[in-house]
């Protein structure tokens, strides 16, 4: 849930990378830090284990500015992929705002794509949210390897496996390299915003 | 009507708010290096793309084989064949130790195939940078190695001994252009080597008995703060586990 201070005029909104180990989320918020950091004047928060895989959360605040009178603070976090670490995930999508869907597009992934989106939908749900209610974004990260040669699920396969029924906005992109990740974060940012425009009004 | 129009205007506002936080000035960084379509690599890279860090037999076996494949092909590159050892060494460590190898490990793997993915792509590096690349992965390697051994000798108590000190471990025999690479299996230090390096010069029955005591006192006291590492860190995994 978002913290909408009517007093103090502040907005400040969560919204959490989520996906299967190593699919790239971190990578999402490390390709944005190190590029716009200069921008943003925040610090990444990331707490890293075993192997450099996500412990507990990577998180980033970032300061939009005063729009309508209004200081709006946006918060992207990543939850741990590992299969393990369910409770944590649980733990960090509470009160989230907006969903960022990291898919792996490398074909030996499809199964593990299935699975996280399906404890996304479950982890929700005890929260007494609905995924197909809650602003929410697909990324189809690791497109870049195509030109590489690597075996990758074609996007219709990856659109009908996890977005048939959602038909949420979705991207092709390569976190590693920059392309729309930046389109990706934009467009959850805006969509979160739209949905809690009626509290601040 | 105006409330629409106000909100309108909010999401404008925001949308522009953003395109001037993250205009990129150059949309995707360009890649200096050439693909890997039909590459010697691309099969590497495709299992170390595959690996999942929860780490198994049969990725580590894809990796260890793939290396070999590679090895085969690249038998008249020296540094490149040095970067597949490097590689070999730390997947032989990975796999023998899974989930209570190093955590700089599976760093450093992803690290040095990085390296040598650009060693082998970019086209016109010139071999001094290349060297320079190798020697950097190398002294990764090195600190690994020292920081494994480090951490073998906190876990285990010291044998004292006073039978003859073990030969040299193959990888210090067996050094690849006296860069410390290992060439062969045992390449990471066991617990005799981190004996080795903590115990005094010379064998334990030649020390006086102050000397031999204050080595004594100074183990056992090694071995507690080892236990109550151990038991901070076992305290830690149940607190996450609830």
């Amino acid at each position: 849930m978002a913290i909408i201070n009517l007093k103090k005029k502040e907005v400040q909104a969560k919204i959490v990378y989520y996906g299967p180990g190593r699919g790239g989320k971190t990578t999402n918020l490390e390709y944005i830090y190190k590029k716009f950091r200069n921008r943003i004047q925040t610090e990444m928060v990331t707490i890293k284990t075993h192997g450099d895989r996500t412990l507990f959360f990577d998180f980033l605040p970032i300061e939009i500015g005063r729009i309508k009178g209004y200081d709006i603070r946006i918060q992207l976090y990543t939850v741990p992929g590992q299969v393990k670490y369910e409770s944590t995930r649980r733990l960090v999508l509470r009160g989230v705002d907006g969903i960022v869907f990291v898919a792996d597009s490398l074909a030996v992934r499809r199964n593990e794509n299935v699975l996280s989106l399906k404890s996304l939908t479950e982890n929700l749900a005890s929260y007494k949210k609905s995924i197909s209610e809650i602003p929410l974004v697909f990324q189809y990260n690791k497109r870049d390897l195509l030109n590489e040669g690597i075996p990758l699920l074609p996007v219709e396969w990856l659109e009908k496996d996890l977005n048939s029924k959602l038909n949420a906005p979705s991207f092709e992109a390569s976190a590693l390299k920059g392309p729309k990740v930046v389109e990706t974060m934009k467009k959850i940012i805006i969509m979160t915003i739209d949905s809690l425009r009626k509290d601040l009004t | 009507m105006a409330k629409q129009r106000d909100r309108d205007d909010f999401r404008s506002q925001v949308e522009d708010r953003l395109e001037h936080l993250f205009q990129e000035d150059s949309p995707g960084a360009t890649d200096e290096h050439v693909g890997l379509v039909e590459h010697p690599l691309k099969g590497l890279k495709a299992v170390m793309l595959s690996i999942d860090w929860e780490i198994t037999d049969s990725t580590m076996d894809s990796l260890l084989n793939e290396i070999k494949n590679v090895e085969f092909i690249y038998s008249e590159d020296r540094i490149i064949l040095t970067f597949l050892q490097l590689l070999g060494s730390i997947g032989r460590y990975v796999k023998a130790n899974k989930g209570r190898a190093h955590p700089e490990a599976t760093r450093l793997i992803n690290s040095v195939y990085e390296a040598l993915e650009r060693v082998a792509l970019t086209e016109g590096m010139s071999r001094s940078h290349k060297e320079k690349m190798l020697l950097e992965e190398v002294a990764k390697f090195k600190k690994l190695k020292e920081q494994v051994m480090l951490r073998k000798g906190e876990k285990q108590q010291p044998v004292v001994s006073e039978a003859t000190p073990p030969p040299a471990p193959a990888w210090e025999s067996e050094k690849i252009r006296g860069e410390g690479i290992p060439a062969r299996e045992e390449e990471f230090p066991v617990r005799k080597e981190a004996y080795l390096e903590t115990r005094p010069e010379g064998r334990f029955s030649e020390m006086s008995p102050h000397e031999a005591f204050a080595y004594a006192l100074e183990e056992i006291k090694n071995v507690i703060r080892a236990e109550f590492r151990a038991l901070r860190a076992e305290i830690k995994l149940w607190r996450e586990s609830k």
